[in-house]
């Protein structure tokens, strides 16, 4: 392994950082001695009313990090390098993690069925998010998927995970704490792969501006319905939908 | 999720796989561990190297393949979640092969046109009648080819090449020991999963047998072109030739009961194709599934 990832050639940069290796030496600073996705005591129990609204914010996460994992592990098949292919294998591991803490999560709050329970909540905006993912990956339109799945619904999700944490019990705050940790990672992915696939092609930028267009209003609905279930002001709201627009807006995909 | 599926969770994985076995390796082996120098300056034997490991990343780009690919089509989340690590194991796996690759001198440039120009034909095949299953997300014959009948075979190669490098190339050896954690893992969900498939779609039984035969043909043919081809015969006469002495009380490396040093090449392919074969019936069997021989190639 290299010490200085920083001295190494582009390629030899991306071969390292996109490793198996590297994404353990990461995720072991953060999940060490976790049990369930998290370090903290066990989980209070919310009164009735904040039971519910967090069972349903969490079975619609369990919806979104099921996209991601489908979409992840469909792009491994695409990929066009081995580094990239490894990234996505990390990325799968990464989302379907989030899963099972998630479920887990849910079992504690009393859900002996979670995926009738996932069915019964999920947000029709958010299983319309999944869809578009679906064709993109099936249509093995690499750009597309890695926009929508590493930008916008990362984006979506880092943005609605730092939120609720701000505002949720402590077990639930730590597991998201956590689990932002790889967000963050599987966005800067995105956004690099992106970024230089726009400064080569030129023609990409408007095609990915339509992709937008398309996902946008059900990433703003996805929001709302998020945001309302967490009990956050409605005079807020636009705010959190401010900084999904400037991650986007980053890349210069209007 | 089913008690049996937790047994297969990213917890237990975590704990037992990267901060169990394989803490502290680099690329699958201890830090500082080297290929021996006689396989890096006899040109021959590094040649016969980089051709057996290219057999090994071949086979772990199909396992990369078909895990991620039947993740889409599994019937519920643990089996996507137990998948999950699968695909990771796999996508270790091919990184950690292909560094053997480079360990050996091929250049980063020339990797994929070495492994096109290496990877056996009939391996290719092999790969091939697996993933036009996971292709038309037929989850259960994928399973089947690729928990049982890929992993099954990877299980025993690797094995056995462990067993002939633990002495002469303990840098390999400690890669195929992760490696094989990690297949008796694959091959224990498939087992646990898939017979309970088998029982609620029987009328996949069939096709799921078809395939297995083919599969079993195109892997003895893969095993007779590796081992029956001359450099194979060189390499087998130069080791014999070269072996150190044994101490008096060194027991001589062995696998399924046979001392490995005293074998000719068709002894070793006839004991790794029958044992193969006969871990096959035995899984097959558990799950439901009636073993099919194959044609000889």
């Amino acid at each position: 392994m290299t010490e200085d990832i920083h001295s190494l050639d582009e390629d030899e940069f991306f071969d390292e950082v996109y490793s198996f290796q590297h994404w353990f030496d990461s995720v072991e600073g953060y999940l060490h001695g976790t049990r369930n996705g998290r370090k903290s005591p066990a989980a209070e129990v919310p009164s009735e009313g904040r039971r519910q609204a967090l069972i349903t914010i969490l079975c619609n996460y369990c919806v979104g990090e099921t996209a991601a994992l489908e979409t992840s592990s469909g792009l491994v098949l695409i990929a066009p390098n081995r580094p990239l292919k490894v990234f996505l294998a990390t990325q799968v591991v990464d989302e379907a993690r989030h899963l099972e803490v998630f479920y887990r999560r849910l079992s504690e709050l009393g859900v002996t069925d979670p995926e009738a329970e996932i069915t019964k909540r999920a947000s029709p905006s958010l299983l319309a998010f999944k869809r578009c993912l679906e064709e993109m990956v099936e249509a093995r339109d690499w750009d597309a998927a890695i926009f929508a799945q590493n930008v916008v619904l990362e984006s979506m999700e880092y943005t609605t995970f730092n939120r609720h944490m701000a505002g949720t019990d402590a077990a639930t705050a730590d597991m998201l704490s956590r689990i932002l940790r790889d967000e963050r990672r599987h966005l800067g992915f995105g956004e690099t792969q992106i970024g230089q696939r726009l400064r080569h092609d030129p023609v990409l930028k408007a095609r990915l501006s339509k992709v937008r267009a398309k996902l946008d209003p059900l990433v703003l609905s996805c929001f709302s319905e998020a945001l309302e279930a967490m009990e956050i002001a409605p005079s807020e709201r636009p705010e959190l939908a401010k900084d999904y627009m400037q991650a986007m807006d980053r890349l210069g995909v209007k | 999720m089913s008690d049996f599926l937790n047994g297969y969770s990213i917890q237990r994985w975590l704990e037992s796989c990267p901060q169990g076995y394989l803490d502290g390796t680099e690329y699958g082996h201890e830090p500082g561990q080297k290929e021996p120098d006689t396989i890096v300056e006899q040109e021959f034997l590094r040649d016969r190297a980089i051709q057996t490991t290219v057999q090994l990343v071949a086979g772990e780009r199909c396992a990369l393949a078909a895990s991620s690919g039947l993740i889409g089509c599994a019937p519920d989340d643990a089996s996507k979640i137990f998948l999950a690590t699968q695909t990771l194991d796999e996508a270790r796996h091919v990184e950690i092969f292909t560094q053997r690759l480079i360990d050996l001198g091929v250049k980063k440039a020339d990797l994929d046109s070495v492994v096109a120009d290496l990877a056996d034909p009939n391996l290719i095949k092999f790969a091939e009648a697996l993933l036009e299953k996971v292709d038309k997300k037929d989850f259960v014959a994928g399973v089947v080819g690729q928990n049982l009948i890929l992993e099954g075979m990877a299980f025993s190669v690797f094995e056995m090449l462990q067993a002939m490098n633990a002495k002469w190339n303990p840098k390999f050896a400690r890669t195929l020991s992760g490696t094989i954690a990690d297949e008796r893992r694959h091959v224990g969900f498939g087992e646990n999963r898939i017979g309970s498939l088998i029982r609620q779609y029987p009328e996949k039984k069939a096709e799921v047998e078809r395939m297995q035969k083919e599969m079993s043909f195109h892997m003895l043919a893969t095993f007779a072109n590796q081992l029956r081809d001359p450099s194979a015969s060189r390499e087998l006469e130069w080791v014999s030739g070269n072996a150190p002495e044994p101490a008096a009380d060194e027991e001589p490396a062995t696998w399924q009961g046979a001392a490995l040093g005293e074998l000719k090449l068709d002894e070793i392919e006839n004991l790794l194709s029958s044992t193969v074969l006969r871990e096959f019936k035995t899984r097959l069997g558990r799950v439901g599934v009636d073993y099919q021989t194959p044609a000889l190639p």
